[in-house]
């Protein structure tokens, strides 16, 4: 599998500010989300990259890319019609070859040297299929994420046969259909926000019914039944930017992660001895 | 191998059915005791629970029936043994298998009778213990109720309300909240394949739980315009943080604001609603005692400064309807719950396969949670139409696989409805609500045992149920009338004879003696009859069957309801099949409004209030409801109904003061007495503490020589046979029958005259506890050759109907009475804390323990120690205890009456309605004017059943001693002996007790006043000498259709045991068979008595008819 391309989806409504949002990436340096997630990319392989804005974005979109690919592509979404219809606008970007998803309010820290979209990538090379990485996630988390249920392919422990895809299911749902042998009591593998994704994709998004919203999980659901699709337990966490103290969680971990760990570890104890003791 | 443990082991299915009876038959005491043995070991290491809880049901019935008859209850001192009372306190402890290893430890070195007695109730209700924990481990690990258990804190709540319904429209906060509308038939279930579709007997035996189930609307006859779901729920967000439950027809509503309150469930009317926020998953069980608020709760899954509103509503239909009403509502709340949360994924229409399975899984869920116990197939109406619904075998994969043969949840497949019911069917509600619960249990012990005849009756209930489907199918309406009819002749009643009653049996002659051949057949529903019941009729007939029916019922119930617990008037029901199961509505913008009753209740509240008090949402809300009611027809007649509640016409529910008064007056009401009592109540001289004798006194065991021994026919060679003969020749003898009780034990507080309760069919026909004793009294006279007169007496709460029912005896009516009081608080608290109490399972427990802090606030709301006036004046008032039965005979000419008919009269046997097995025995007789007495009492060697006292050597005297005067609980199971009550009394001894003679009687009697008060003045100086003990009394208050709320109220009481404490009173003591003496106090003991001969014994004791 030949994989040069990757797709950045940033034109959610009340999201689009979360791509622009400042933090100190590992290396020290002042960068935007955005940044960082094409930095993701690019140490996948992925050097030509889309990113679907919201119309008017553009220009504060190109500047917050501080080291921009080789080809870079913004794509504005003219109408909020959902977040398949945004990867459906990719489809002329891509062509008729996989490529690599991202979102842009997410940020990932690998628990290797080996970032985390390139673990996603080189496992869909090995596989020769659509993957899409997950992460074991507490049921209180499932609000927010969709999830895959499957089960674990033979001889590999991180890898996995999907059946099921569904956005935000309840934890009833979840419990009935979602359960992964292996996995702790009252966890499920939920998108990591990151999918190496064929072109069929799109002909499964184009052919929602005229009634049906896209839905990138409805369509995902649908490509489990037209073709092999896995699951990749990435070794790295991800962080959603959009959640309650998203964005400091996500700096702390890229702080913890990288060169200043020393300089910021010490910043915290400093603060916690500050803190007035709880009652 | 034991023979026993070789039938639960069989592979061959004929092996394994047989029945323990047929095993056991043959066996000596040495035989069944190494069979007992060899049943313990096996069930100690058995990993399969089915066979384990089959081995613990031999047991129970090897020690409960097999033991005893090969033990014998005589002849020395071992078969009399002990129970010890430290494995009774771990029996009323529910632990069981230490309960076992003593009793079996002190079995060891004798066993008993007695000590079989304690172990049957343990193997048996460990037994049952074992069967319920694995249901509700079941309900635990299905599939999408596990998470509910996980969830601790509010942070981790995984379900939110669906946008659509947090939003208010496009007017925004003109607009009201959308409102959910879930309706929900009810189901009737054609056969149950005789209780197969106990949730235990469906996992133990999945291949034959199957039922016929069908989901109906219904509409009482003549009230209602046309049959509609009779249960819905409503559900809407408010913008207060709080939980507001409202039930429209039980009139109860509250504002929840804190978690614990949720889990409450005996606190008010509103533990249905509050099962199915916790079981939709709302509130998860997992989150009970987490400190939590309400508040941050609903912050999560509504919104911040969001709540919740559910409201229940049942279109009038009757508790004890047998159709499944509040598992229904309660499965109903929950699908409404389950959609607003988006576990569902409709919010309007009905739900797919997966989703109802669901709401029923839940619903089981709920009744666990709330301490009830709905049926495998009762949320039968959340399915549309006819379903034959089936028992699924477990298969790897299941929470059940390798723990029982089937799953906890059935199957549900539609049934094409060929037959026209309704055209038949009169469906009707005979008015009787009764405790299913003691059937269930006996059903399931029955065929864990494989009993002959109901294993038999069982099989042919599976036929039974073929042919009905086979009816239905082919629209053959006369052929499942004829189904129906067999299965309730059949093996209903085969099974469990008490599923049938007279009040049934009488109904179904007046129909078939009205209509015929035109009748075509009887439906029973659900559990028992007398409650929902079917007529099958020709279709020409059925519209004035229905009239017809309503006049038969009405009739029936005046003639039985003073002996059989009716809750209210019969209805007449119209009903129509219901296509499309639960089905819910979103109402929007000026739609979104609760119905009518809603209301009803809450808007004289609002209107009380002062406007700006109200919440945004409220005012608008009434601004709605005051347009709804000009226009809309639903809500016509609101305007009348709230004037009614805003001012109320004069409660007329209490028991109005004038009546009251003159009822007092006319039946003897001390009103100085009265008040001394409350005086004493009040300052703690006497209430149930003070029952108690000192405690320094000295409770010890009868010697062996305090007791004679007497079985029949052993006294036939000495001559006392011959004596008692000629005694009753000469008409020396009479009976006297206590029956001014009301059955409170027997009928659980609904208050019935107990003598007049046709408990069971003896010789073809069934008989009032009354009709047993007249008949024995008959066969004594005819066998003796002389007349016994039978006295019986009575109370207020009995006598009228007593004397109504025309039976040949003389009435004694009571002469004194008591009026009920709210009891103290620390007499409660005495009764439920000082006191031996059954431990429940742990949900029961807590709903126990929420319902008595409920009763406290009411004792302390009511006023504690004033008088009980708040219910019907038969449950306000109360009979003052057996001790004033014989001087009230004195006091009322009854005596001198008797005295006149038979001047040679000396000897009396009293006894209490409920010893079935006593009789005029000659040979006692004989036996008692030897001894020369002025009482002998019969005793009973005690098994575990008798509690309440016995007899035992107070400071070294014989005596019998009450169990509320027991210094020390315990000390009762140090006792060999339990009172029947039964007393052989020498007149003219007692008549000396007194300071009277025959000659006083007489001329009182002639209307002496002066002989007169001599007695008067006799019964209160030796009443002042016996003790008076203050009760507590469960009486039921019933409200509503059907409801009904138990209340504990304080009465007083003198007993008659207490006149063997005098010391003038010489007493001698007997012991004799328990078939004899034992009382029936609970209907739950009727199987048992049935099933060891002692039904049996009686029916050859009476002439009947």
């Amino acid at each position: 599998m030949n994989l040069r391309r990757a797709v950045i989806t940033a034109a959610g409504p009340a999201r689009q500010e979360f791509p622009l949002q400042r933090l100190v990436d590992r290396d020290g340096r002042m960068r935007s989300a955005l940044g960082i997630i094409v930095d993701e990319a690019l140490a996948a392989g992925a050097d030509e990259i889309a990113v679907v804005v919201r119309p008017g974005d553009e220009e504060a979109f190109l500047e917050a890319i501080d080291e921009p690919p080789s080809r870079l592509e913004l794509i504005p979404q003219p109408r909020p019609e959902g977040y398949g219809a945004a990867v459906l606008l990719a489809r002329d970007f891509v062509g008729d070859e996989p490529f690599l998803h991202l979102v842009g309010d997410h940020l990932y820290v690998s628990d290797t040297e080996t970032r985390c979209a390139r673990q996603l990538v080189e496992m869909a090379r090995a596989e020769a299929c659509a993957v899409s990485a997950v992460q074991p996630t507490r049921e209180s988390m499932l609000p927010w994420f969709g999830t895959v249920g499957g089960r674990r392919v033979a001889r590999s422990d991180r890898l996995y046969e999907i059946e099921t895809v569904v956005e935000k299911p309840t934890p009833t749902r979840a419990e009935q259909d979602l359960s992964v042998p292996g996995l702790r009591a009252g966890h499920y593998l939920c998108f990591f926000g990151m999918h190496v994704l064929t072109p069929t994709i799109f002909d499964l998004l184009a052919a929602a019914a005229p009634d049906e919203r896209r839905s990138l999980s409805t369509a995902l659901e649908r490509l489990a039944r037209r073709e092999r699709y896995l699951a990749h337990q990435v070794s790295g966490v991800r962080f959603d930017l959009g959640l309650p103290y998203g964005l400091l969680t996500a700096q702390l971990a890229l702080a913890l992660a990288g060169r200043d760990r020393s300089e910021v570890l010490a910043r915290i104890v400093e603060l916690l001895a500050r803190q007035p003791q709880s009652p | 191998m034991s023979r026993l443990v070789a039938i639960i082991t069989a592979d061959d299915e004929a092996l394994r059915d047989r029945s323990i009876d047929e095993a056991c038959r043959g066996l000596d005491a040495g035989g069944l005791l190494a069979e007992a043995a060899a049943l313990d070991a096996f069930r100690r290491g058995c990993p399969n629970l089915y066979r384990r809880v089959r081995a613990l049901f031999f047991l129970a019935a090897i020690h409960r029936y097999h033991l005893p008859a090969a033990l014998g209850e005589r002849p020395d001192a071992a078969g009399a043994a002990t129970i010890p009372a430290p494995g009774v306190a771990l029996l009323l402890a529910r632990r069981y298998d230490e309960a076992i290893d003593l009793l079996l430890a002190c079995a060891a070195s004798g066993p008993s009778a007695g000590l079989s007695s304690a172990l049957a109730a343990a193997y048996r209700d460990l037994g049952l213990q074992t069967l319920a924990n694995q249901v509700r481990q079941s309900v635990r690990a299905i599939r999408g109720n596990q998470w509910m258990f996980r969830v601790g804190h509010p942070v981790d709540h995984p379900l939110r309300v669906r946008r659509e319904l947090v939003r208010r429209g496009d007017g925004g906060a003109g607009t009201p909240f959308p409102v959910l509308h879930e309706s929900t038939p009810v189901r009737m279930d054609l056969s149950h394949a005789g209780w197969s579709d106990i949730f235990f007997l469906g996992m133990d035996c999945p291949e034959a739980a199957r039922v016929l189930n069908i989901s109906v609307d219904l509409g009482v006859h003549g009230r209602d315009p046309a049959p509609r779901p009779p249960v819905e729920a409503f559900f809407r967000v408010i913008d207060e943080p709080i939980l507001r439950l409202t039930s429209i027809d039980l009139d109860a509503t509250a504002d929840i604001a804190d978690v614990a309150e949720v889990f409450d469930f005996g606190r008010d009317h509103l533990g249905l609603l509050k099962a199915a926020v916790i079981a939709s998953g709302i509130v998860p069980p997992g989150i009970e005692g987490s400190g939590a608020s309400l508040a941050e709760v609903f912050a999560v899954v509504v919104g911040p400064g969001l709540g919740l509103e559910l409201v229940s509503s049942v279109n009038g239909i009757p508790k004890g309807s047998r159709l499944a009403v509040s598992t229904n509502l309660l499965a109903s709340l929950i699908a409404v719950c389950m959609r607003a949360t988006g576990q569902a994924r409709s919010l309007s229409g009905g739900l797919d396969e997966g989703e109802r399975r669901l709401v029923a899984a839940r619903a089981i869920l709920g009744e666990w949670l709330g301490g009830s116990g709905g049926g495998w197939q009762d949320s039968g109406g959340v399915w549309p139409a006819a379903k034959l619904i089936r028992g699924v075998a477990a298969v790897e994969g299941d929470p059940e696989y390798g723990i029982s043969r089937g799953r906890l949840l059935p199957s549900h497949e539609p049934v094409p409805l060929g037959a026209d019911l309704q055209e038949s069917l009169v469906l009707v509600h005979g008015g009787m609500a009764q405790n299913v619960g003691p059937i269930l249990e006996m059903v399931t012990e029955k065929y864990l045992l494989r009993s002959g005849a109901e294993w038999r009756a069982r099989r042919e209930a599976g036929e039974v149920l073929d042919e009905i489907i086979a009816g239905v199918s082919a629209g053959d309406v006369r052929r499942i009338a004829a189904a129906t009819t067999r299965n309730f002749t059949g093996p209903i009643r085969t099974i469990i004879p008490w599923a049938s009653n007279a009040y049934t049996e009488a109904l179904i002659d007046g129909v078939r003696e009205r209509y015929g051949g035109r009748f075509w057949g009887f439906w029973m529903l659900g559990g028992m009859s007398g409650g929902g019941m079917g007529f099958i009729f020709d279709p020409a007939v059925r519209e004035e069957a229905q009239a017809a029916l309503a006049e038969i019922m009405a009739a029936a119930k005046r003639r039985f309801e003073h002996g059989l617990p009716f809750a209210m008037e019969p209805v007449v029901y119209d009903f129509a099949v219901n296509p499309r199961g639960t089905w819910c509505a979103c109402r929007e913008g000026a739609d979104a409004l609760l119905p009518a009753g809603y209301y009803a209740r809450t808007v004289p509240h609002l209107l009380r209030s002062a406007r700006r008090e109200l919440p945004e949402s409220r005012r608008l809300e009434l601004e709605l409801f005051g347009a709804a009611c000009r226009s809309r027809p639903d809500m016509a007649g609101m305007v009348d109904t709230l004037f009614d509640k805003l001012l109320p016409p004069a409660a007329a529910a209490r028991t109005g003061g004038r009546e009251l008064r003159a009822a007092l007056e006319a039946l003897g009401f001390d009103e100085a007495e009265h008040e001394q009592i409350r005086a004493d109540l009040r300052a703690g001289r006497i209430g149930l503490a003070q029952n108690r004798l000192p405690a320094a006194t000295a409770i010890e065991d009868v010697a062996d020589g305090d007791v004679g021994w007497w079985e029949p026919g052993a006294d036939a060679d000495g001559g006392l046979r011959a004596a008692g003969v000629d005694a009753i020749r000469r008409g020396e003898a009479a009976v006297v029958t206590l029956a001014a009780g009301v059955g409170s034990r027997w009928t659980q507080g609904a208050g019935v005259v107990k003598a007049l309760n046709p408990f069971c069919r003896l010789a073809g026909r069934w008989r009032t506890f009354l009709d047993v004793h007249v008949a024995k009294a008959r066969r004594t006279a005819r066998l003796a050759g002389g007349t016994v007169p039978h006295v019986v007496t009575t109370s207020h709460l009995t006598h009228p109907q007593l004397e109504a029912a025309g039976l040949p005896v003389i009435l004694s009516p009571g002469r004194a009475v008591g009026l009920r009081m709210v009891p103290m608080v620390r007499d409660l608290r005495f009764s439920w804390e000082e006191s031996a109490q059954q431990t429940l399972d742990e949900q029961r427990e807590k709903m126990r323990d929420s319902v008595r802090a409920a009763l406290v606030a009411w004792a302390e709301r009511a006023g504690e120690g004033s008088d009980y006036t708040d219910n019907t004046l038969a449950q306000c008032l109360h009979p003052v205890g057996h001790w004033y039965e014989i001087p009230n005979m004195l006091r009322s000419g009854v005596l001198a009456r008797l005295l006149r008919a038979q001047p040679r009269l000396r000897w009396i046997m009293l006894h209490n309605i409920d010893t079935v097995g006593t009789d005029l025995d000659p040979a006692l007789l004989g036996r008692h004017i030897d001894g020369g007495a002025a009482v002998t009492v019969e005793v009973i060697p005690r098994h575990l059943e008798d509690r309440g006292g016995g007899l035992a050597r107070v400071n070294g005297r014989p005596r019998l001693v009450e169990g509320l005067a027991m210094p020390r609980e315990e000390d009762e199971w140090r006792l060999r002996f339990y009172n029947t009550l039964t007393s052989w009394i020498d007149l003219d001894a007692l008549l000396r007790l007194f300071g009277l003679g025959r000659a006083e009687v007489l001329a009182a009697g002639e209307g002496d006043a002066g002989a007169q008060a001599a007695i008067a003045a006799a019964v209160r100086r030796v009443s002042a000498r016996m003790p008076t003990y203050v009760t507590l009394k469960d009486v039921k208050k019933r409200w509503g259709h059907g409801q009904e709320d138990v209340f504990p109220v304080a009465q007083f009481e003198k007993l008659w045991g207490d006149v063997t404490a005098l010391p003038e009173v010489p007493t001698r003591y007997v012991v004799v068979p328990r078939v004899r003496g034992r009382q029936l106090k609970d209907v739950a003991q009727l199987d048992g008595w049935l099933r060891d001969g002692s039904a049996a014994a009686v029916e050859a004791l009476g002439d009947w008819d």
